[in-house]
């Protein structure tokens, strides 16, 4: 998930280098790589004798939900023989450096009105009150948050398939200034139907630019082999759809005629729209800024499998060098980004599959040690808690789910009888394959309706196929030993290692679905974020 | 008069349905009955579906009485043909799936069944209970037992074997 952000900076209080005037200040935004290297995003422009700059210049940059984005301010004071060359040829390291600051992109646009002010301090010295302060202060580029949602549904389409009916989908396309068609959803396929009903659509005016937009609308017979065949197609614009769904009448398909060269050849088939209603559509962002969090829990396996932690070969082995084993870094990588969703940072931390010192296997003991408080501090907290949990419990097994996963949707459920804003996320982190499948499937499913996403991650060299099921990306709901069904899919499985070499990292791959999950939930139950502003209802044009 | 709570079922669509071997064609509806040992509850249908054929949509809110000794309640999918009412699929969807947390406004998903048990199609709905009152037959299922605290060595308390359920938010009848 992805939004393009504006950056603008003010600063205030600044010090004052200069003798008979005020400082000239101009700011340089950087982002931090992983390797602690500095990439320099761009240059305010320089403002004269002031010690409250605020700048014009703005800066784009992307915010991404699913990784940690650090970026570092620099303030400089522009010496008066350089205030006629362009900004982006003056040379840092000649000018006079008034301090800098840093913090992460989700630090900002989480915040409730988007701005963040922070303490200017010199490079590697903590913070000094004399060197004033800066505030970044982020806007969505594109704000508009209006969309439509529609059922769309065709009746008497041609028949393709010979032994069935045709399989029907629909593909919605925009046309741009260019003539070039671009693809901005499509429906599901409906199998062996000519009447098809499909689920309701919504498109963002993001997606679609203007009621007035032409869209062309093509219905395809669905073929395993990849080249499905036109079953029709139309144009029109989101205002003509409109006009169907209110004067219910339909549209005829047409298709290109074999016997008239660029002519049009109208069918018997045509598209339907009902319950076209234009609504409000907020964002993940618009979310986290009024006050909804991600409340982040970890499950760490303590199955005999990983191997004893005092070997090197083990998955549980604390290396003394500070290189972090895969439990730490699944910990580590995916609490990094989720602790700015978490306002208290208190996240429950359990272990499963281990031996207490009374002798008992249990399936979810609180990795803190403690009785009856399950919640540990901080990224560092689960840290430590893990590391002193591997000197108090023995491995042993099996690997059942199926107690944290109905531990951690217990939490979630208790949390609604007293709010609607909190959405919690279980990490569960395994070197093996489950063996209570069933009663995994059964929390799951139970959990499905809950304020709760699962993230799995599977480590060590296990072969994790049968883990795959659980992560309904096929298709495929979920389905209890009871008959119930997954209301939605909550479960996201990445094995680490195969993410070993590729671009996308692992934290990645396991968050990048979040956003989506959380929304689903929100959206379907028509829960809006509490204080939406007024600027969160007014359409702004991109620039 | 046993005491009943009211509840707000909206029956929002059904997936591949069939009739015969052959995919439903039309006028599927649903019927939502409450039953209990004791009396006969209530049922409630929505209307027809005419186009969806085998992917039916109502989006209907139905309101249906549930007793307080029932345990569950019957979803039947029929069919309108013409020569009368056929009953295509059910799924029966236990107390405890809705009772928690109260008032929640539940989204529940079930497999349907034909009379003889084969697999006919899913039903989408979703759920709200109002009125409290204990419901079905509550199994109270002991906690967990309590992990030992390894910080203090010298208290061991002894639990036996963990049972390693701890308790669900919702409940399991046997």
């Amino acid at each position: 998930m992805s939004k393009s952000h504006h950056l603008s900076l003010s600063a205030s209080k600044l010090r004052n280098l200069d003798v008979l005037s005020k400082s000239d200040p101009m700011a340089v935004i950087y982002a931090k790589k992983l390797d602690g290297m500095l990439e320099e995003l761009g240059r305010t422009e320089v403002i004269m004798n002031t010690l409250n700059p605020v700048w014009i210049t703005k800066f784009t940059i992307n915010y991404h939900f699913e990784i940690v984005q650090p970026l570092v301010f620099r303030v400089y004071d522009i010496d008066t023989k350089y205030h006629n060359t362009s900004v982006k040829m003056l040379k840092l390291n000649e000018q006079d450096y008034l301090g800098e600051a840093s913090c992460t992109l989700s630090e900002i646009v989480t915040k409730r009105d988007r701005s963040l002010t922070l303490k200017l301090k010199y490079q590697n010295r903590p913070a000094d009150a004399h060197l004033g302060t800066i505030t970044v202060h982020a806007e969505e580029t594109v704000a508009s948050r209006a969309a439509v949602e529609m059922i769309l549904r065709c009746s008497r389409l041609e028949n393709k398939d010979v032994f069935s009916k045709s399989d029907p989908f629909l593909r919605i396309s925009r046309i741009v200034e260019s003539g070039i068609s671009i693809p901005i959803c499509k429906t599901e396929v409906i199998n062996n139907n000519l009447n098809p009903v499909w689920k309701p659509v919504t498109l963002t005016m993001q997606q679609f630019g203007s009621k007035e937009n032409p869209l062309i609308i093509e219905c395809f017979d669905f073929n395993a082999n990849g080249k499905h065949e036109l079953l029709g197609e139309l144009q029109g614009s989101m205002a003509e759809l409109e006009k169907l769904s209110r004067e219910k009448i339909g549209a005829h398909f047409y298709v290109p005629s074999s016997v008239r060269q660029g002519h049009k050849k109208m069918l018997k088939g045509q598209l339907f729209v009902d319950n076209f209603c234009e609504k409000i559509q907020y964002s993940f962002l618009d979310y986290i800024s009024n006050g909804f969090e991600l409340n982040f829990m970890v499950a760490v396996d303590f199955t005999a499998s990983n191997g004893n932690p005092r070997s090197p070969d083990s998955l549980h082995y604390i290396d003394p060098s500070g290189r972090l084993n895969s439990y730490q870094q699944a910990i580590v990588g995916v609490g990094e980004v989720l602790q700015f969703y978490d306002t208290d940072k208190c996240f429950p931390a359990w272990g499963f599959g281990g031996r207490m010192s009374d002798g008992s296997v249990s399936h979810c003991f609180n990795l803190n040690g403690s009785l009856d408080e399950c919640e540990v501090v901080g990224v560092e907290g689960i840290m430590s808690s893990y590391a002193m949990a591997l000197h108090n419990v023995m491995l042993a097994g099996p690997t059942l789910f199926g107690p944290v996963i109905n531990k951690a949707a217990a939490i979630a459920s208790k949390s609604l009888s007293h709010s609607h804003n909190k959405y919690f996320v279980l990490l569960i982190i395994t070197d093996g394959v489950i063996t209570d499948a069933v009663e995994t499937k059964d929390a799951i499913v139970k959990a499905s309706d809950l304020p709760l996403s699962i993230l799995i991650v599977g480590v060590g060299g296990a072969d994790f196929k049968q883990m795959e099921i659980l992560d309904a990306d096929n298709g495929k709901r979920l389905e209890s030993s009871t008959g119930r069904i997954a209301t939605r899919d909550i479960v996201q499985f990445v094995p680490m290692r195969e993410m070993q070499g590729r671009q996308t990292s692992i934290v990645q791959s396991l968050l990048e679905e979040l956003p989506g999950q959380f929304l689903t939930y929100m959206r379907c139950r028509d829960i809006k974020p509490i204080f939406a502003h007024p600027a969160a209802t007014s359409a702004c044009q991109p620039n | 008069m046993e005491n009943s709570a009211t509840l707000e079922i909206t029956i929002i669509s059904a997936e591949d349905l069939r009739l015969s071997h052959r995919p439903l064609k039309k006028n599927a509806f649903v019927t939502v009955r409450s039953t209990s040992t004791l009396n006969d509850g209530g049922a409630s249908s929505t209307s027809l579906d005419r186009d969806g054929g085998s992917y039916p949509h109502w989006n209907e809110k139905l309101k249906v009485a549930l007793p307080a000794s029932a345990r569950s309640i019957s979803v039947e999918v029929c069919c309108k043909t013409g020569t009368g009412v056929r009953l295509v699929a059910v799924a029966a969807i236990p107390v405890s799936d809705f009772c928690e947390p109260a008032g929640y406004l539940h989204f529940l998903s079930y497999r349907l069944r034909e009379r003889d048990g084969e697999r006919n199609g899913i039903i989408n709905l979703s759920v709200r209970m109002e009125g409290a009152g204990p419901f079905g037959r509550r199994v109270q299922r002991p906690l967990a037992a309590p992990p030992t605290m390894w910080a203090k060595g010298e208290e061991r308390r002894n639990y036996g074997v963990a049972v390693g359920h701890p308790v669900g938010y919702g409940y399991r009848v046997y």
